[in-house]
């Protein structure tokens, strides 16, 4: 007939490459875009979000705020105690030097949860459970104070701005990919840093803390007396979420003590004890 | 955590599992490329001039395949980066010659010496973004010539 079927050598329509030696190259490459990518974005977020007036973000929480407080009414008693640290953060505000359109309210949440929170808009969380660990109020003016010093840094819109950049850039990398498996992971890793404070943040907030009690009771003591307790209860299993996202407690005390060496104290040097009413209240 | 774990031990399993399979598939394949030598494939659409007329009967042969985990990843990967998706390039080699080599099987059943008109199709079974399944089906035809008795 004349016609043939010559013999295909083998191999001639595949690549001769390993495939995990191409999977390393691969993955190594990605993993250096992404970090690169994290980085370099995260910077120039904290950068760009620090220029978001301090208004808008009252504006935008506003609502939210008024909502909360709607659905979650307070008693006379809890109105109480939320008026007192309304009271004490507006004291130690004056003494931290905050800009003058930045206010600060306070939300006193009756919950055993131990924990305070700063978030958007200068609006600070108090729960029950960490009044009641309380042992005296320059305890809680560092809490406080603390909190405070967050707002004052812009640090809660600046960690969002940080966290929703790196989410989107994530997830559109992943979207790249087209895979939901790098979906789950990169867009988990996203969702992590998104809204949390960075161990420099929170130095920082430790230290504008320190002046602000040194100039509002003169000196430190007792101020980390929160953080002793917190120590001392370290190996009980369930930590306090409090101090998860926080510097080490160890480091916090040796921090504190080292400032409050560091100059004279000045009058009445004895630790204020918390008002009776709130005691009987929590 | 447990996300990326579930991740690497589908990717582990993926790979173990899928180049096993594809070592099987591709010593099959040769071993009864070798066995089919016989029956020849030609995509010309018209017969020799000096063929007698013959029966002739239409010949198919299709299959679908699946790509791993590991193979899914790596692609994933080239997506970003470009270059050839080594990792496909197998894949639909082993459709293609599975795919004629089930075609042939058929004509060797009907008694035909050659096949004609020899196409093939593809398509690829995708179920889109989410929970993706990705397989790619090939369908070999054509029109095998059996001499008359």
């Amino acid at each position: 007939m004349g016609y043939e079927n010559r013999d295909i050598p083998e191999g001639i329509n595949v690549s001769e490459t390993h495939p995990l030696k191409e999977f390393a190259w691969l993955a190594a490459g990605l993993i250096i875009l992404v970090v690169f990518s994290v980085v370099a974005l995260s910077l120039a977020a904290e950068h760009l979000t620090r220029y978001i007036p301090f208004s808008v973000e009252q504006k935008a929480t506003a609502s939210l705020s008024k909502r909360y407080t709607d659905e979650h009414p307070l008693s006379q008693q809890q109105l109480q105690v939320q008026n007192y640290l309304q009271t004490l953060a507006n004291a130690l505000v004056i003494h931290q030097g905050l800009d003058d359109n930045m206010t600060i309210k306070i939300h006193y949440v009756d919950d055993d949860t131990i924990n305070a929170f700063a978030t958007l808009g200068g609006h600070i969380v108090v729960f029950k459970g960490l009044l009641q660990m309380m042992p005296h109020e320059n305890a809680l003016s560092m809490v406080m104070a603390h909190e405070i010093a967050h707002i004052k840094h812009r640090d809660p819109i600046v960690s969002l701005g940080r966290g929703l950049t790196v989410y989107l850039a994530l997830t559109s990398i992943a979207g790249v990919g087209n895979n939901s498996a790098f979906e789950d992971v990169l867009g988990q890793t996203g969702l992590l840093t998104m809204m949390s404070f960075s161990r420099e943040q929170e130095s920082a907030a430790d230290r504008e803390a320190m002046l602000t009690l040194k100039r509002y009771y003169g000196h430190l003591n007792g101020a980390a007396a929160l953080f002793e307790m917190l120590e001392h209860e370290k190996d009980e299993p369930n930590l306090p979420s409090f101090f998860n996202t926080h510097p080490l407690t160890d480091k916090r005390i040796k921090a504190i003590k080292g400032f409050a060496s560091s100059f004279r104290a000045e009058g009445d040097t004895t630790v204020k004890a918390l008002p009776d009413f709130l005691r009987q209240s929590l | 955590m447990a996300n990326l774990i579930i991740f690497l031990v589908l990717l582990v399993l993926g790979y173990v599992f899928g180049q096993m399979a594809e070592r099987r598939h591709f010593k099959s394949i040769i071993e009864r490329e070798r066995q089919y030598k016989h029956i020849m494939c030609f995509n010309e659409r018209t017969l020799p001039p000096q063929t007698i007329s013959p029966e002739v009967a239409l010949v198919a042969g299709n299959v679908v395949i699946s790509i791993d985990y590991f193979k899914r990843i790596v692609a994933g990967l080239n997506n970003i980066f470009g270059g050839r998706v080594a990792a496909y390039e197998s894949l639909i080699e082993r459709a293609r010659r599975e795919a004629i080599l089930r075609m042939k099987a058929e004509a060797e059943t009907l008694g035909g010496q050659s096949i004609f008109n020899v196409k093939l199709e593809t398509a690829s079974i995708y179920k889109g973004s989410g929970q993706q399944v990705g397989s790619v089906e090939v369908y070999a035809y054509g029109t095998t010539l059996i001499k008359r008795t």
